[in-house]
Parts: C-alpha cells; sequence; structure tokens
C-alpha cells in the first residue's frame, strides 16, 4: 500500500512537471509587456510624424549595424552572429511585403521589440536584443516602425539560421525567456536628475550597451549581479563600463562622451564591434545624449564643466630578461608607428604609452591586436587610422607574452603574469 | 643624449655583411640607405602603407616573405637572408649585368611603371608571389584574381596597375609549373 502510494506520488510530481513545461512550451508564462492600444493602427499621418523621430531612435539603437549584412542590401538582414550555439543571421526589416516586414502590423512590431515574438507567433532568438528592448518607450517603438515603413523594400530572402539542436526549435527559447527575460517597461528614478535618467534609458533600453558589456551566464542570458562589468563578444573583451571600470581605463565623463561620438582618443581607437557602433551610431547621437550616457555611466547627475585626465598607472618592474627581448621587439616591429616611447602618429597610429587596452586587468585584446591586426579605419570628421599588421606569424608565444607583459607593466600598470600558454589559447 | 647601438651581422644579396653597429630602432630602410648604400628600396610613405619599401628575406625552407623596412627596425634582420631590388638581377663576377629577373624583365616589356618610384616594391611583391606559385599553382581561370591578392597592397600613384598585373601574368603563364589546368 505504501508503495503503491509513493509510486502514485512519483507519477503525479512527473505529470505536473511535463505539464508545467508543457506550458512554458507553449507559452503560457510568457509575460507581455506591450501596450494594449498597439492593437489599433497608426494612421498615416501619424507614421509620417513619427518617421523623423523614428531615424533617429533607430540609429541610437543601431538597428541598421545589425540588420545590413556587409555589402549587403540595407535592412535586408543576413549579418552572421556567432554563438556559442551556432550561427544566427539577422533578418529582413525592410518593408517588404514577402521577405521583410511589410505586411507587418504595429502590434506585430510591438510584441518582436518587446516580447521577442515574431509576426508568426515563433520566438525570436535573444541576439536580437529584446531584453533590453523591452524597456523602450512605446512610443519609441512605434517611431521606429513609422521609420522603417519609410525605407525601400529589399526583395532579399532571409538565411536560414545554423544551430544546433535543440536551440534549432524556437519554442525552446520559452524557457529562456522563462529565466532570462526580465521586467517591465522603463521605469524613470525620480531621486535622480532628468540627465541621469535619459542616460540610463539610452544605455539600458536603446543601445542595449548591457548586451555586450554584461557578463552573460550558462543560457547566455545577461548576469545581472554584474551589470556592465565586461564580457567576451566573439574573442574580444567588450570592457567593464561601470564607473570603476571606466576609470581605471582612464576614461573621464566629458572624454567617454567625446570618444563615443568621434571613435578616437589618446586613450586608443574603437575597434571591433564597437568601431561599427561609433560608425553606424554613436557619431550620429546628439551632444546631449552623449553625455547623458556618460553622466549615467559615471553615475552623475549633471555633466563636470572639465574633466582632467586620471593619472597614469604607475609602472610595474618585469625581470631584467623579459624587458630586454620584448624591448627588442618593440623596436623592431612597433615603434615604426607607435613611435619609440609608444607616443603613436596622429591620424595614423595611436598612442601606447595612454593606451586603454594596456590598462585593463584582461591583457586579451592586447594580445588580439598583437596577432590578428587592426583594419584601416575611418573615423568622423575624416580621422583615420593605418592598418595593423598581425603578428601572429613572425612572433612566436613566448615573444608575444614577454612583449604584452613588458608594455601592459609599463604603460598600463599591470602585473607581469601572462604566460605563453596564456598566448597559445588566444591564437 | 647617448643613442644605445647594438651589433648585428646578416647575410644581404648572397653575401655575409657585419657585424654593423647600429641605433636601437633604426628603421632598416635607413640602415640600407645609410650604412650599405642600396638606395633602391623606397621611402615612400614612411608607415608601412605604400610597400615602396618591401625587401624579401629568404626563409630557411626557401620560401619568401616580403618585409616593409620602413616600419621594421634593422635589428630583426639579425641573422636572416636579405634580398633587396639590387639583388634581383643576375652579376658576372666583375659585376657587370649579365640578366635581368624575369620579373624584371617582364615590367620592361610591358613598360610597366611610369615614374618607377614604386617599382622595386612591386619587383620584390611579384617575385615572392611567383615562388609561392611554383609551391602553390593556381588554375589560369585563378591566376588574375591570384595576382591582384598578392599585389593589392602595392601602391602605384600613376596608377600602372594594369600593366603591372599583365606583366606578372605574362611571367606566370611563360613559367612552367605555376599555372595548372
Amino acid at each position: 500500500m505504501r508503495k503503491r502510494t509513493i509510486l502514485l506520488g512519483i507519477a503525479a510530481v512527473a505529470i505536473a512537471g511535463f505539464a508545467v513545461a508543457a506550458g512554458v512550451f507553449f507559452g503560457l508564462f510568457q509575460s507581455s509587456v506591450v501596450a494594449k492600444d498597439v492593437a489599433t493602427p497608426l494612421t498615416a499621418d501619424e507614421m509620417k510624424r513619427l518617421a523623423p523621430r523614428g531615424a533617429y531612435i533607430a540609429t541610437v539603437a543601431d538597428c541598421y549595424a545589425c540588420h545590413t549584412a556587409k555589402g549587403g542590401a540595407p535592412w535586408a538582414g543576413g549579418m552572421p552572429f556567432q554563438t556559442p550555439f551556432g550561427t544566427l543571421y539577422a533578418t529582413n526589416i525592410s518593408p517588404d511585403k514577402e521577405f521583410g516586414i511589410g505586411n507587418w502590423t504595429r502590434a506585430d512590431f510591438h510584441r518582436a521589440m518587446q516580447d521577442g515574438i515574431g509576426k508568426t507567433g515563433a520566438n525570436l532568438y535573444p541576439a536580437m536584443p529584446y531584453t533590453s528592448y523591452r524597456q523602450m518607450s512605446s512610443e519609441d517603438v512605434d517611431a521606429i516602425f513609422a521609420y522603417l515603413m519609410t525605407r525601400e523594400p529589399m526583395r532579399v530572402e532571409n538565411r536560414k539560421n545554423e544551430l544546433a539542436f535543440p536551440f534549432s526549435i524556437r519554442r525552446s527559447l520559452a524557457f529562456w525567456n522563462l529565466i532570462n527575460l526580465h521586467g517591465g517597461g522603463f521605469v524613470p528614478d525620480d531621486k535622480r536628475s532628468a540627465v541621469w535618467n535619459r542616460g540610463r534609458y539610452i544605455v539600458d533600453a536603446l543601445a542595449h550597451c548591457g548586451e555586450c558589456h554584461t557578463p552573460r551566464n550558462l543560457m547566455q542570458g545577461m548576469k545581472a549581479a554584474d551589470y556592465l562589468k565586461g564580457a567576451v563578444i566573439e574573442g574580444v573583451e567588450a570592457p567593464d563600463i561601470t564607473k570603476e571600470g571606466l576609470t581605471r581605463m582612464g576614461f573621464q565623463p566629458l572624454t567617454l562622451a567625446q570618444f563615443m561620438k568621434s571613435g578616437v582618443s589618446a586613450l586608443g581607437s574603437m575597434t571591433n564591434q564597437m568601431f561599427e557602433v561609433v560608425h553606424f551610431s554613436t557619431q550620429y547621437m546628439r551632444d546631449e545624449d552623449l553625455t547623458a550616457m556618460s553622466a549615467y555611466l559615471f553615475d552623475l547627475d549633471s555633466m563636470p564643466a572639465t574633466s582632467p585626465a586620471p593619472p597614469a598607472p604607475a609602472p610595474v618592474d618585469v625581470p631584467a630578461q623579459v624587458a630586454t627581448a620584448a624591448r627588442a621587439t618593440y623596436d623592431n616591429l612597433c615603434a615604426g608607428c607607435h613611435g619609440a616611447n609608444g607616443q603613436g602618429i596622429p591620424h595614423v597610429a595611436v598612442p601606447l604609452l595612454t593606451n586603454v587596452s594596456l590598462r585593463i586587468a584582461s591583457a586579451r585584446n592586447l594580445v588580439h591586436a598583437v596577432l590578428h591586426g587592426i583594419p584601416a579605419q575611418r573615423f568622423p570628421g575624416l580621422e583615420r587610422m593605418e592598418p595593423m599588421p598581425g603578428f601572429a606569424d613572425l612572433l612566436d608565444d613566448h615573444a608575444i607574452a614577454d612583449l604584452a607583459n613588458w608594455m601592459r607593466a609599463r604603460w598600463g600598470g599591470q602585473q607581469p603574469n601572462l604566460t605563453a600558454q596564456d598566448i597559445a589559447k588566444l591564437r | 643624449m647617448t643613442i644605445e647601438t647594438k651589433p648585428f651581422s646578416l647575410s644581404i644579396n648572397g653575401q655575409k655583411a657585419g657585424p654593423f653597429e647600429v641605433p636601437q630602432g633604426m628603421m632598416m630602410l635607413d640602415f640600407l640607405h645609410e650604412y650599405l648604400n642600396l638606395t633602391g628600396a623606397r621611402m615612400g610613405c614612411g608607415q608601412g602603407i605604400c610597400h615602396a619599401c618591401t625587401v624579401i628575406v629568404e626563409n630557411k625552407d626557401g620560401s619568401l616573405r616580403e618585409m616593409r623596412t620602413c616600419i621594421t627596425g634593422a635589428h630583426w634582420f639579425a641573422d636572416k637572408q636579405v634580398r633587396t631590388i639590387e639583388g634581383h638581377a643576375k652579376h658576372d663576377a666583375n659585376g657587370k649585368l649579365v640578366a635581368l629577373s624575369p620579373v624584371q624583365q617582364a615590367f620592361i616589356e610591358h613598360f610597366a611603371f611610369q615614374c618607377g618610384y614604386c617599382t622595386p616594391g612591386f619587383v620584390t611583391g611579384a617575385t615572392v608571389f611567383l615562388e609561392q606559385l611554383r609551391r602553390e599553382p593556381v588554375s589560369r581561370a585563378k591566376l588574375d584574381e591570384a595576382i591582384i591578392a598578392a599585389l593589392d597592397k602595392h601602391i602605384c600613384r600613376c596608377t600602372g596597375y594594369v600593366r603591372y598585373l599583365e606583366a606578372v601574368r605574362d611571367v606566370a603563364l611563360k613559367t612552367p609549373g605555376l599555372v595548372v589546368g
């Protein structure tokens, strides 16, 4: 009798568990932040009025960069995203009726942007930052929708994602959302200034900074406890952009705002994905929005009138043998462009003696640049940096470890603790 | 101010040279010009962009590598086998010119230069490319694409690229084993 009760109990728990899992799978527990009134379509006049604002919001949200493949048709998708689960391709968001969003309603668009649910009811993959856009105001979502509908339709078919099972099942994202999709719309903090709140809205909602700069958990959801503390994306580090992290890198509120506007500074140049962000987004942002972002990231209620550069980190000693080997490598392969004393050449090569990549705790970005180089980059205002060659085939792991240790200790105040094995892992 | 120097030796155009006492941080181009009077490698941009300053480093396995001398320190070339533009043509024991290299000859036949400033770099680049073809031949259909990929980084301000391409194509097609199919 007792055995039977236990078995029945186990069966009941199993059935309940299955029912809950099925409920999650079919979206019963999916919460929505989409406003009820979006069922009413926008009038033609409203669409026309909202479109110019949408152009700006879409720029701040950097929609174009992800939804346009390199050399591809504008807004037609195709940009690949390497994830630990496989490759995802951005979709066509031009107003093409067959392949794009030409047949989408206002409500469809809101659900995609804020709940991560596409027109057919299928889940979107969270490479589309709906976890951040969830905080976007309903008016801003409307504005982007109105703007996208003014773009030229592009008849470009969407590429099929290349994902491993079970990630290829879109429904499985219902479980992901249950764990990783939190909160409702943006709620201003009435104890803080309008500038701070505007900055937080841009950082968290529109510009979705946390998507790259916040570390992710095993399921690739953002770890709320490590908000903006830096993460590795496609082999390079999106650094810690908390107030502490920014200060350690040598930023001050005004220099950070200027860096986002121009992409270059004495602290280095934007590279990798952040270069694209400057190229398509931040350079076009209004000055007041850039300073608001900077104020929020530095946790300030108003921007200071001046921002003196913080002192350079104190150099750290390195063993003489390492210094000798590294100095020879530096003189032979780096000094031609970066200067004998790391001073750089204006409009050609960034200075190293004040460079962020030498100050951050991880040597990943420095080693990545040494191994693979950096392509030529055009920045706003006719500024340009010449290409940096990669040295993966000229320098062995020991030589790179010595070089990185010496430069980081000399100019970044970092302990020379990199080994050849560390470099081998980063190759 | 004292200038720190360090000795080094190298092989240059088949001849052992050195040891030379050379300032640490002196660029190879300055060393070639000032210490060896080998002025064929040109100072163009001084930033590693135009490739007019390239020389060949001959690896132990016989493969060749282009190196830009305006941004590479002289000491990097210590104990290496270096070939400059002066080392391409054949000379007899008295120093008399016997024959140009196939690349140099083809450049003349195709008038593949105008002002000639970039030509030493193109000779270097084309020579390295043809040596690479010897190891990894390409199909006729892929030849032009391969030439462009190899020489793309060399800049010619007179825009003589088509003639350079035609000259290199000519050598590749006439030399047995470089192009297949």
